[in-house]
């Protein structure tokens, strides 16, 4: 018995599924979505794949600069961001974030301070927000489930007009059963419109030479796969729950269709909207102030302190590799005044590791309230299953924000075991090594030439090699599936309940349906 | 029957067409789901919008009035003047009721003294971490949900009378195919015409009532124009609506493509701008401009001595033999214009890249419609590009003002040029140090475009619309008049 009912589900999935897939709907759907698929895939490869060059580029350029570095103090390499190749799905806000951080330490004589880390939003045209982003993931949100729709409005009332829902009434077949026939066949319909555009988008994905998909991707890629089945389900939900409260399809399409309007339009434009009246963001004006106050504390601080080191500080310095004010080593100095040098540097570095992290707190603090508004327009976003998907698909791409704080905090990390090599290497920075690679003999030879002894100079820059940082620990960055999966389970299982709740208000509406 | 009274019958008929769509859309449930959600959204912007202009007046004024007490305050003498950098910002417009053209993530302050003039900037906290967004304004309405409901109500306009079998009864009278047509036509324009104007007249009440300004004239004028061109855009709609209805063999067919043209045309093709912007030109950064600056600066101080001998030499005494003071002025005019120039061609490969990818997009009518209306509303990168101008010609003329002053003065070398030296350091006495009355002096005001110049720059936008209502008319005109009644 129980075998039959199941049985009688599978037969009428498969009529439905037979039956739609033979309808124009299905063939224009799925048709207009692989042309566009095909058509901007390649398109936005090209330019993930430009990305990815000039990070690659940036990345070599700073490898070059750390082989010239001549002390510990000028050993700031700047980090950077690599593109992500999901990026193609789901752009998010990979392209409006930053994609360097520079690690900000020892460079106290300047005032121009940067935080620990220096990272913020990308420089962009500003005239080009009049664009919205264009990536795989619009063409999913809007034509298979404009798609999803059309097969679902007419999946009962359709019926009923033709005649052919008492028909099947007359039979022995429960109407649970009928409606889960219904929703698998729907399933199956939109699983190849769905499966067809994955496919032929990593088939054209994988063509690129520079572009190779790691097995962290390939798993990212199924639960994008899968989010999208939930999405367009539920889109088909909608549409079932319609087709079960109406008489007419007609009635049931354009309910549907005010209903896509909302929740692909209204609703994601709204909660921005909403989110900007409802919290107000941090005033830049505030924060520049703040920073402004912070740096006039160093200039004080440092200029106190300083009057306390034994005078002196007469040397001959060298710009380091990553240019920037303040960035400078010395190549000799005066021996009498190496006190100096090694109090001046811890000077430098406690007033760093204070001020750095003041710097860095005010603007986490501003970012902080640039996120809360965000967030809230996030979580109005919620009642759209647009909304939902979108946060699942960028979590997964690692586009979305967490990805980039994710980021910055690993960036962060990185800076403090920069800074424990540099304690390790100069003996907690008690060593002259810090700043300068000079022996005792070439100071004494320095001092004894007067200010300007040319000979010493050149013996001891001949003597400064760079460094040798083969130990130095490389910055690397990687996101796996599990921290997408965290980032965008909540959403995910809204979005898996929304589906439940949906097919449960059409299953309550069909059992009371009048199939006359 | 004579000829004279066919067509006297006729008349009516083509009206008792256009009243029957009427009522029937009138009555049917997607007539009344589009007005609600109109009428709410058209309500619900017009009070965001009042919040926002009451917000944003009250800045730009504080914002404004600081810049001038600062003027009036650092003005003793007319060397002070010269030098004073003043700060300026967009004022806030009343017909981003209508159409708010994305400024808000748009540069809206330009710094500058008679000399230089920056690039202009975003001064407001922008939130860079969430999604754009287009604000709910009138032209969204219209371009997205309008537009939509135009193609709601024409999809079953001809095969749904076809298939209820009403149609052959219709051509069964003695009137003709063309009439018919343009029955439907009028019937759905008017039937939008509803929830468009009802929506308008509800928006305007707020606006009004709200107090927050007049309407001048002029503005009223715009408005006109927006929903004249709004009308123009959605009976494009219509037309195509029509033109697939007699295509398609089942209105539900019909649907289904007017659902993906829908789709394309509104969504997607739009959201390629940025696509297209990046693939035809490069990002112009700020890394770029400053070499170039730096670059030009020491170029020019390399040649110094092209303006003259010891042009590039500075001492206190404005007579030291081993300076030329008229030189080093010419030297330095010549190095702010040049710098300058290089600030303004950065900024136009800024808006020019914008340009060229919605230049792109104008496959689309909604492209077409939001750039007019946004030329006629006066908002947008063309007011950003505008108001740049606007700003150096105001600074054309405050140099202006200080140069006829200057030449009052005889104790002054009338020497006009920007150096800090000149500024405090040493007194070159290179400009007058009279004082000035600061009433004369001229204030900056932004002004708007004339109606005149408005349309000017949105015309090509019109015929582009017109282009389009003509085209899907003779489309849905030659498919109808062929078309299968059976």
């Amino acid at each position: 018995m129980k075998e039959r009912e199941s049985g009688m589900i599978w037969k009428i999935a498969k009529k439905e599924f037979l039956l739609n897939l033979m309808t124009f709907k299905f063939a224009v759907g799925t048709i207009l979505c692989v042309v566009l698929i095909a058509v901007f895939v390649p398109v936005l490869a090209n330019d993930y794949q430009q990305r990815l060059q000039k990070y690659s580029q940036q990345v070599t350029n700073n490898e070059a600069k750390l082989r010239q570095v001549k002390a510990y103090r000028v050993l700031t390499p700047t980090l950077f961001r690599r593109p992500q190749v999901l990026s193609v799905f789901s752009q998010g806000l990979e392209k409006r974030l930053g994609d360097s951080a520079k690690i900000g330490f020892g460079i106290i004589p300047d005032f121009d301070m940067i935080p620990e880390i220096n990272a913020g939003p990308a420089e962009l045209n500003p005239y080009l927000s009049i664009f919205s982003t264009f990536d795989v993931l619009l063409i999913f949100k809007i034509v298979i489930s404009a798609l999803a729709l059309l097969v679902a409005y007419d999946v009962v009332s359709g019926e009923k007009e033709q005649g052919t829902l008492s028909l099947t009434l007359s039979n022995r077949v429960a109407r649970a059963h009928i409606l889960m026939g219904k929703l698998l066949a729907g399933a199956l319909t939109l699983a190849v419109p769905t499966t067809v555009a994955f496919i032929v988008g990593l088939l054209l994905l994988l063509g690129f030479p520079s572009i190779d998909l790691q097995a962290s991707d390939w798993a990212r890629i199924g639960i994008m796969y899968i989010a999208s089945l939930a999405f367009v389900l539920a889109v088909y939900n909608v549409g079932l729950l319609f087709s079960c409260l109406t008489k007419s399809s007609a009635l049931a399409l354009v309910l549907g269709l005010f209903f896509w309007v909302l929740a692909i339009v209204v609703i994601p434009n709204g909660s921005v909207y909403l989110a900007r009246r409802i919290h107000r963001v941090p005033d830049v004006e505030t924060r520049n102030e703040q920073i402004e106050s912070v740096r006039g504390q160093l200039r004080h601080e440092w200029s106190e302190k300083h009057n306390e080191l034994p005078q002196g500080g007469g040397a001959y310095a060298a710009e380091g590799p990553f240019g920037g004010r303040g960035h400078w080593y010395i190549i000799v100095c005066d021996p009498a005044e190496a006190e100096y040098w090694k109090k001046g540097a811890s000077l430098e570095m406690s007033l760093n590791s204070k001020y750095g992290r003041k710097l860095w707190e005010v603007e986490h603090a501003y970012v902080e309230g640039l996120l809360m508004q965000t967030q809230l327009a996030r979580s109005i976003g919620m009642i759209s299953p647009t909304c939902l998907y979108d946060n699942i698909m960028s979590a997964l791409a690692g586009t979305n924000m967490a990805d980039f704080q994710a980021w910055i905090a690993s960036a962060g990390t990185y800076r403090q075991t920069i800074l424990a090599y540099i304690r390790n290497k100069t003996d907690d920075l008690r060593d002259l090594s810090y700043i300068t690679q000079s022996t005792e003999a070439e100071r004494i030879a320095w001092a004894k030439g007067g200010e300007f002894s040319k000979g010493a100079v050149q013996a001891a820059s001949e003597h400064t090699l760079p460094l040798n940082l083969e130990d130095l620990p490389r910055f690397t960055y990687s996101t796996g599936v599990t921290e997408g999966l965290r980032r965008g389970a909540a959403d995910l299982i809204l979005l898996f309940v929304f589906n439940i709740v949906f097919f449960s208000l059409s299953f309550a509406a069909f059992q009371k349906y009048d199939a006359r | 029957m004579t000829y004279g009274q066919i067509e006297s019958g006729d008349i009516p008929m083509i009206w008792h067409i256009v009243r029957k769509e009427i009522f029937e859309n009138l009555l049917s449930l997607r007539f009344m789901l589009s007005l609600i959600l109109i009428i709410s959204l058209f309500a619900a912007s017009s009070f965001i919008f009042v919040g926002k202009y009451k917000q944003q007046s009250q800045d730009y004024w504080e914002k404004t009035n600081k810049n001038v007490a600062d003027l009036s305050k650092n003005l003793g003498r007319l060397n002070d003047l010269a030098f004073f950098e003043q700060q300026i910002f967009h004022k806030p417009k009343l017909l981003a009721l209508c159409v708010e053209g994305y400024e808000k993530s748009f540069p809206n302050y330009v710094k500058f003294n008679i000399f230089t003039i920056g690039l202009p900037e975003v001064k407001a906290s922008v939130n860079f971490t969430l999604p754009y967004f287009s604000d709910v304004n009138w032209v969204f309405i219209i371009s997205l949900v309008l537009s939509f409901v135009a193609f709601v109500l024409t999809f079953d306009s001809i095969c749904g009378e076809k298939e209820a079998g009403t149609l052959r009864m219709m051509l069964a009278n003695k009137i003709p195919r063309y009439k018919v047509l343009l029955g439907k036509y009028c019937g759905a324009m008017l039937t939008l015409c509803i929830p468009l104007l009802v929506g308008l007249i509800v928006s305007l009440i707020i606006v009004i009532t709200s107090n927050i300004t007049g309407i001048s004239g002029l503005e009223w004028l715009k408005i006109l124009v927006v929903v004249i061109l709004s009308l123009l855009y959605l009976s494009l709609f219509v037309f195509l609506g029509v033109f697939v209805s007699c295509r398609a063999t089942c209105s539900a067919n019909c649907m289904v493509v007017l659902l993906l043209m829908w789709v394309s045309l509104v969504i997607l093709i739009p959201s390629l701008g940025r696509t297209a912007s990046n693939m035809f030109s490069e990002t112009p950064t700020r890394v770029e401009l400053n070499r170039k600056l730096y670059e030009t600066e020491r170029q020019m101080w390399d040649n110094s001595d092209k303006f003259g001998k010891n042009a590039g030499n500075s001492y206190a005494d404005a007579n030291d033999p081993r300076m030329n003071l008229p030189a080093r002025a010419r030297l330095y005019n010549a190095l702010t214009n040049a710098k300058n120039g290089i600030i303004e061609d950065h900024h136009n490969k800024m808006t020019a890249q914008a340009l060229t990818g919605r230049n792109f997009t104008c496959l689309s009518p909604t492209a077409v419609y939001q750039r007019a209306s946004e030329a006629v509303a006066g908002v947008g990168i063309g007011r950003c590009t505008d108001f740049y101008r606007q700003a150096k010609r105001y600074q054309m003329n405050l140099k202006e003002f200080i140069r006829s002053r200057d030449a009052e003065d005889p104790d002054s070398r009338h020497l006009i040029f920007d150096e800090d030296n000149s500024r405090g350091a040493f007194d070159w006495r290179t400009i007058s140090k009279r004082p000035v009355d600061f009433s004369t002096v001229p204030k900056f005001d932004e002004q708007d475009l004339g109606l005149g110049h408005s349309l000017k720059l949105a015309i090509w936008d019109i015929v582009l619309l017109i282009l389009f209502n003509l085209v899907f008319f003779a489309a849905s005109f030659v498919s109808f008049l062929r078309y299968d009644v059976r």
